[in-house]
């Protein structure tokens, strides 16, 4: 059964989510990060329904099963398309918005394959475990491609001080995600606090998009030399 | 067109390092499943095979005692 932690951080997890739109909408960037507040209002929904059938149909139930499970694959193609956005913004100089689409597209499909040709041995309920098994491979996925973004930062010398602070906290919240997975791993004996950390970590998301939009205006500059060490 | 195999051949390379740092995190691991959009209890996975109305494990193709592990 979930711990109480859960129950606490879970509304807290919905208010930063709320508050990520409404800073977003204040500063006037919902448009600018579209896919980025789709992400956080389908998680925000998501969550609520989430409750809704938890509490009308209990924690072991197999709507909430099904429910969990569906909606977070579709979360997590949400956020994949949210990363993609940042990267259109960060290569917008260079124009190659068609390119970056592509590549979100073969990069998607092949995922989607890859997980079919791991799932399709499975006879029963394949349609579940490819969903599992393609939402894990995206936060794989996702992790590989806010690194490489990063990387993209520093060669562009990217200076938009929000962009890279959405970037980071992204890169750093599917980072956390991957170490205490392999923690978990490694160290199975102190399964309590590896249950208590991915809800925080859920929590940090939002809380860092939202500090992003209300307190780093767009016009925010960082100096290139604070990203990267120019050699002399 | 290159321009076009160039995004190819990167998007693969993302996919071969996803997956290569997925199973190098995921060795040993139990079954257990990455779970964070949104929020709320993750239900038991559907990997694991304990609690809950959990559908069959994957690995599984009919029943029968399963016969020792190879790595005991």
């Amino acid at each position: 059964m979930p711990g109480s932690v859960t129950y606490v951080l879970w509304p807290l997890t919905l208010l930063a989510q709320v508050g990520v739109v409404v800073c977003s909408l204040r500063g006037h960037s919902f448009r600018k990060y579209l896919a980025l507040n789709l992400y956080m209002l389908s998680s925000f929904f998501a969550a609520i329904l989430r409750f809704s059938i938890l509490s009308q149909y209990g924690f072991s139930s197999k709507e909430y099963f099904y429910f969990y499970y569906y909606s977070e694959a579709l979360l997590t193609v949400c956020l994949f398309f949210g990363l993609i956005s940042l990267y259109t913004n960060v290569l917008t100089e260079l124009k190659a918005e068609r390119l970056v689409h592509l590549a979100a597209t073969l990069l998607l499909l092949a995922t989607a394959l890859f997980s079919y040709l791991v799932i399709r041995q499975s006879a029963n309920k394949m349609l579940t475990h490819f969903v599992v098994e393609m939402s894990q491979n995206l936060y794989f996925v996702g992790l590989v491609l806010t690194y490489v973004l990063w990387g993209a930062i520093m060669k562009l010398r990217e200076t938009r001080t929000r962009l890279i602070q959405l970037v980071l906290s992204t890169g750093l919240y599917f980072s956390a995600f991957a170490a205490i997975y392999a923690l978990r791993n490694l160290y199975p004996s102190l399964h309590a606090i590896w249950g208590y950390l991915p809800p925080l970590i859920a929590l940090a998301l939002p809380v860092a998009w939202g500090y992003a939009f209300w307190r780093v205006p767009e016009e925010a500059r960082l100096a290139p030399a604070r990203l990267a060490v120019v050699p002399r | 067109m290159s321009r076009k195999l160039a995004v190819l051949f990167l998007a693969m390379l993302i996919l071969v390092g996803a997956m290569s740092l997925k199973t190098v995190v995921t060795t040993h691991g139990d079954g257990s499943v990455v779970m964070a959009n949104a929020g709320g209890p993750v239900p038991p996975s559907p990997w694991k095979n304990a609690g809950g109305p959990v559908p069959p494990s994957p690995w599984k193709n009919a029943g029968g005692p399963v016969p020792p592990s190879p790595w005991k």
